[in-house]
């Protein structure tokens, strides 16, 4: 093969894909072989890829009475459930922040630089605060998602109402719509690909956010398991298994918003705005 | 130039054909430096009824001023406007302007359909009736086939089409366009402006228009105002007595030349 074919083999992005897969599965097993060799104790922290992979399909109970999936599934329904919750309630408030702050200067004058700094506060910090605040690690893990929803969709929605051309404006005005009307038929559909934006970034955080505020207290769900497991109170495979399967629900819910916005705004994002970027003064 | 004939309050209606009367109108504002800019000074203007009428003149003569000071989009600083009697303002409210912008301003999250009957939607007009009038100005405009289409789905024209058909739906008594077809090819521009004469003829609207080409605008208008800049003011206002119904083929007429001779040499200071 010339040296052309090759570039072109490499660059596909198809091809890319399948490089950099087979290349961790690679230095997996190069891992979990080294490892393997060094252990101290009875099971394998790292193991082989299709250890992982059986370990799904094994019927073995490994608590007495669920085998390792069972164990990460009933467990991932508590906590997802509660993401599910905590995103949506950080969605609405982060949206309705948006349209406040968007409506009076006075409000995002006082609230974006709080915003802000919320937003700095590491998760790791916030989350024993809320959890010894609320008593209740269901409400901790609603809180907590809901947290770190509300600030990307309040910035990006709030965006989106900053980025109305001013003719789609006047056009409103001129035909003396009222502020309801105006908000119902300009600027709520308007910024809907922008509140997309913010969601597409805060639903994976919040199931990670979740999963985090799991690892506080013995009281179930993925994370609570996941500690369990790296501790060797439980097979190692759930904890592997729970890895896999929250990256995956990461994507599917990273997913799940493309889906809905193409449901809600059935036209290109690339090209909105496309019109109206003219200066009207002559 | 038109003389602005001092008549009391209650003779300034409609009753004398006189649609649009501006006295004395000067704008000032500030510029992108911050220092105050004469965008109009002392105009002087009465547009008639049924009227078809121009604003020309290049960048910066405050044509778009006028425009939007009669919308209601621009307050003036000194002088006053009046629409039928009325203020600006209160025609702005009764919704009797339909405003065709340069650029198209769809809403891209509607069809063309559904971009015409949005100012009905405003005024709570049934749906039955929006249906009808939809269908009534797309046919006028000749996009009835393209209703379903998203504004990123077509071209310039036909966008621009659109808007010229949501500014009639609402049956509004005043057309006000600011160089709606100046973005446009020229193929697609000449059609469209034997398309406007068309539609005005049919729907018996004033209409003022803004462009910076004057050939436009001889063939378009019964009259055209010539405006100058620094500051902006009408510098003269050319009768087109070119008989109608027009169509391209007037303008390789020498008639024609002339008329646009006559324009081009009303400019001052440019």
């Amino acid at each position: 093969m010339n040296r052309l074919n090759w570039r072109k083999f490499f660059s596909s992005p198809k091809w890319v894909t399948v490089v950099w897969v087979l290349g961790l599965i690679v230095v997996w097993e190069i891992g979990a072989t080294i490892v393997a060799g060094v252990k101290r104790t009875p099971e394998n922290v790292l193991p082989h890829l299709y250890q992982i992979i059986g370990s799904v399909f094994s019927t073995q109970k490994v608590n007495g009475t669920q085998t390792a999936t069972q164990i990460v599934l009933s467990n991932a329904w508590v906590t997802l459930e509660r993401a599910g919750i905590g995103f949506v309630l950080g969605a609405a408030v982060g949206f309705l922040l948006a349209l406040l702050m968007s409506r009076f200067t006075a409000v995002e004058k006082m609230v974006f630089p709080y915003l802000m700094m919320i937003q700095m506060i590491p998760i790791l910090g916030m989350a024993p605060i809320v959890l010894a605040i609320t008593k209740d690690i269901d409400k901790s893990r609603i809180v907590i998602a809901a947290i770190l929803t509300f600030y990307p969709v309040a910035t990006n929605t709030l965006s989106g109402f900053k980025a109305v051309e001013r003719e789609k404006r006047e056009l409103m005005y001129s035909l003396a719509a009222s502020r309801w009307d105006i908000y119902r038929k300009l600027l709520i559909p308007y910024c809907i690909p922008y509140l997309f934006t913010g969601l597409k970034i805060a639903a994976p955080m919040a199931i990670t956010a979740s999963i985090l505020v799991d690892t506080l207290q013995g009281g179930g769900g993925l994370g609570c398991m996941m500690s369990q497991s790296l501790k060797h109170a439980m097979t190692i495979y759930v904890f592997w298994q729970i890895v896999f399967l929250s990256a995956i629900i990461g994507i599917l819910s990273y997913q799940l918003m493309v889906w809905l916005e193409k449901l809600l705004s059935p036209y290109p994002k690339e090209l909105r705005g496309n019109q109206g970027k003219k200066e009207l003064t002559a | 130039m038109q003389q602005a004939r001092k008549l009391p309050e209650a003779f300034t209606g409609a009753s004398d054909g006189v649609e649009i009367r501006i006295q004395e109108l000067s704008v000032r504002f500030p510029d992108k430096s911050g220092t105050a800019v004469d965008a109009l000074t002392h105009v002087n203007l009465e547009i008639r009824q049924g009227e078809f009428l121009s604003l020309v003149g290049p960048s910066g003569c405050g044509k778009t001023t006028l425009l939007r000071a009669i919308a209601d989009l621009q307050q003036p600083t000194e002088g006053s406007i009046t629409v039928r009697g009325q203020t600006p303002r209160e025609i702005r409210l009764q919704k009797k302007f339909g405003i065709v912008f340069q650029n198209p301003v769809l809403y891209d999250w509607r069809t063309a359909r559904r971009n015409v009957c949005m100012p009905m939607e405003l005024m709570g007009i049934p749906k039955k009736q929006r249906t009808e009038t939809v269908s009534e100005m797309l046919d006028m405009v000749n996009l009835l086939g393209a209703g379903y289409k998203y504004p990123h789905q077509m071209s310039g024209g036909m966008q621009q089409r659109v808007g010229i058909a949501r500014a009639l739906a609402i049956k509004p008594e005043i057309l006000l366009m600011d160089e709606p077809f100046s973005a446009l090819d020229e193929f697609t521009k000449e059609k469209l402006n034997e398309e406007l004469l068309s539609i005005w003829s049919r729907a018996k609207k004033t209409i003022v228009f803004v462009t910076h080409n004057i050939s436009e605008s001889v063939f378009l208008s019964d009259r055209v105002v010539v405006l100058s800049p620094h500051p902006g003011r009408i510098s003269a206002v050319v009768d087109i007595p070119l008989p109608r119904p027009r169509h391209l083929a007037i303008k390789d007429t020498p008639e024609f030349g002339a008329l646009v001779a006559k324009v081009r040499n009303s400019f001052e200071g440019v």
